[in-house]
């Protein structure tokens, strides 16, 4: 079950990639993990650094995937980027991606909240 | 889209309004939040507000909610904010369109969106009745005691299905019709009767007088002599509370959540007897959110103390100044609030630990120590404030007697009750155009005024406070007591035989 879910995971992360670059985002860096955690992608809007989390589900039957993303998980990515950051004061802002699958892996919905934190 | 909707916050017995604002942004990521110095209960609003709404069969919009409880500084407690919530989430997420004003939404959900009785709700309906054509949508079982309040369209709410059909129109909520005072005149009986208590007809009249004019009353006997079963007679002699005092009453048990479900109004005076362990919290009343204690709740009625010298004395000496001022003031770092507390205290006390101190028959195996210690657990100003004190003392043998002919002159609580009725009738007409009811609440300035002692017994009272050099406070209280006698004897003036019945309660060895 678990490397189903991994397949889901990546498979939203790859759609999200697609998206946000077709919406004109820069993307620089894709699962950046490092023992504390991952930052699903790491884009540039203009002069904008982007953390994007996405989250991916397939079907609705376990509810919606922006449900799952509560405020431990973003507090989780934001100590990440100020890793990424390196201690660095740049412009910066996370967004979420929320992906809602059908059962063939085709997308059902995609949602982009820019600024969430 | 942004609505708002009206709701109230109590705090003590007084009732501000609460604007709930409902923002649903098209916008922004998911989430509910709830702002405005909301406590726990209000915070978790938000999960029964879900919950219910999908369970009554509506969307519970993915968008960013916030919901605003102004005004901001005030603290928010308890889970009456469910209703206005949900109605807020429906309306600004287009679910539900309503163009009323002048409503009023107040009411705990359940899970299932069915409401649960809420306390507060008389409190309400009085603040609505302020506006015009004010309508209140409240609980079901909670919804009879708004029924009192004229003025006021009081609309009993099921549940969150029926709300909303209601506002759309396709199935009307019929509102409750109004309800007068009905106060119930029939006597009824309490615990116990007075004619059931062998002999004691000294503690019985003391007991009538302390019915009649709200005194306080201190009996000491014995154990076993009947203390406990004369006061809990005293329920069946009190007056039927007036429609003024029964809404008094009602609001102080609204507030604390006392009402069971459907009551309206109380119609019976409140009889209180919390036992001696009581905190002082509980007998005074407090807690973060400060509610009523027994003082309180025992407003216009009996606060009942069994076995007095064995409450802590830190707890008892806190009666105090509720006793002096009718009245509590709770101070808490939530702010302060004020609760009448006008009671009349019946207290019950042994002569001595051993209890037989005084006993024409039986030997007491107390120390001087032992009893020294237990009388200055009551402490001179609380016995000050007593007006009646009365020596319940052993019954003789001959009158328990169950095979010789009842005592046919036994005073009946019918007989008592009717006595006491016709004194308080005295009374109001008194304190006609004041917020008085009682001889008791007379301040000094109220003595002079209503008082209306003869010269002679004036005289009389004067040479007593001189023998047995009585303080201002008990010289007051006196003519008070003596005023109740005369009262009950149903004379235009106090006269000295008045007087010297009010004086031989003034004793205690």
């Amino acid at each position: 079950m678990k490397q189903f879910n991994r397949q889901t995971g990546r498979a939203g992360e790859g759609y999200a990639a697609t998206y946000l670059e077709k919406k004109g985002y820069i993307i620089l860096e894709q699962n950046f993990s490092n023992k504390f955690g991952e930052i699903d992608i790491i884009a540039r809007d203009k002069h904008i650094l982007v953390f994007v989390e996405v989250k991916t589900k397939i079907g609705s039957d376990f509810g919606i995937p922006e449900e799952m993303i509560n405020s431990g998980k973003l507090q989780r990515v934001r100590n990440m980027a100020t890793m990424y950051m390196k201690g660095e004061l740049r412009q910066c802002r996370i967004d979420v991606v929320a992906i809602v699958l059908d059962e063939e892996n085709g997308i059902k919905r995609l949602t982009h909240y820019e600024n969430v934190y | 889209m942004l609505v708002k909707i009206n709701s109230i916050s109590n705090v003590g017995l007084e009732t501000i309004p609460v604007d709930v604002e409902v923002d649903v942004a098209e916008k922004g990521f998911p989430g509910f939040t709830i702002v405005g110095l909301a406590s726990k209960a209000v915070e978790e609003a938000r999960e029964r507000v879900k919950t219910a709404m999908v369970n009554s069969g509506f969307d519970f919009p993915p968008k960013k909610i916030t919901v605003n409880l102004a005004p901001a500084d005030l603290p928010k407690d308890g889970a009456a904010y469910d209703l206005p919530i949900a109605i807020g989430v429906l309306i600004a997420s287009g679910q539900l369109e309503c163009t009323f004003s002048n409503a009023f939404f107040y009411g705990e959900l359940s899970l299932d969106g069915t409401l649960r009785p809420t306390r507060g709700i008389l409190l309400l309906a009085l603040f609505a009745n302020r506006t015009s054509d004010a309508k209140i949508f409240v609980p079901k079982p909670s919804a009879p005691e708004a029924t009192m309040v004229k003025g006021v369209t009081v609309y009993p709410v099921g549940t969150l299905t029926d709300l909303v059909r209601h506002i759309n129109e396709s199935s009307p909520i019929k509102p409750l019709p109004h309800d007068i005072i009905r106060i119930d005149e029939e006597f009824e009986s309490g615990e116990s009767d007075l004619k059931d208590v062998a002999g004691q007809e000294q503690a019985k009249r003391a007991l009538i007088i302390a019915a009649a004019g709200g005194h306080n009353l201190l009996m000491w006997g014995p154990p076993g002599t009947g203390k406990t079963m004369l006061a809990r007679a005293l329920p069946g002699i009190l007056p039927p509370l007036s429609p003024d005092e029964a809404l008094e009453v009602t609001r102080i048990y609204s507030v604390s959540g006392l009402l069971s479900p459907g009551t309206s109004i109380l119609t019976k005076r409140p009889f209180r007897s919390p036992h001696h362990g009581v905190s002082a919290a509980g007998l005074i009343g407090g807690g973060s959110s400060p509610q009523p204690g027994e003082v309180s709740l025992a407003h216009l009625g009996v606060l009942f103390l069994d076995e007095m010298p064995e409450f802590s004395r830190s707890v008892l000496e806190g009666i105090r100044q509720p006793m002096e001022d009718g009245a509590v003031e709770i101070v808490r770092v939530s702010g302060h609030v004020k609760y009448p507390a006008s009671f009349t205290l019946i207290a019950a006390i042994n002569p001595c630990p051993c209890g037989y101190l005084g006993h024409p028959r039986r030997a007491c195996t107390c120390t001087q120590k032992m009893i020294a210690k237990y009388r200055h657990r009551l402490s001179g100003p609380i016995l000050d404030r007593i007006d009646l004190t009365v020596l319940v003392a052993p019954v003789d043998v001959e009158k328990l007697s169950l095979t010789r002919q009842a005592d046919t002159n036994n005073l009946t609580s019918r007989q008592a009750k009717s006595m006491v009725v016709k004194a308080r009738a005295i009374q109001s007409k008194r304190f006609i155009g004041t917020h008085m009811y009682t001889n008791s609440q007379m301040k000094n300035r109220d003595v002079k005024l209503f008082g209306k002692l003869t010269v002679e017994a004036e005289n009389f009272l004067k040479l007593a406070s001189e023998k047995y050099d009585f303080s201002a406070r008990s010289y007051m209280r006196l003519i008070k007591v003596a005023r109740t006698i005369a009262d009950l004897a149903n004379a235009e003036t106090i006269l000295p035989v008045h007087m010297a019945e009010a004086l031989q309660y003034k004793q205690l060895t």
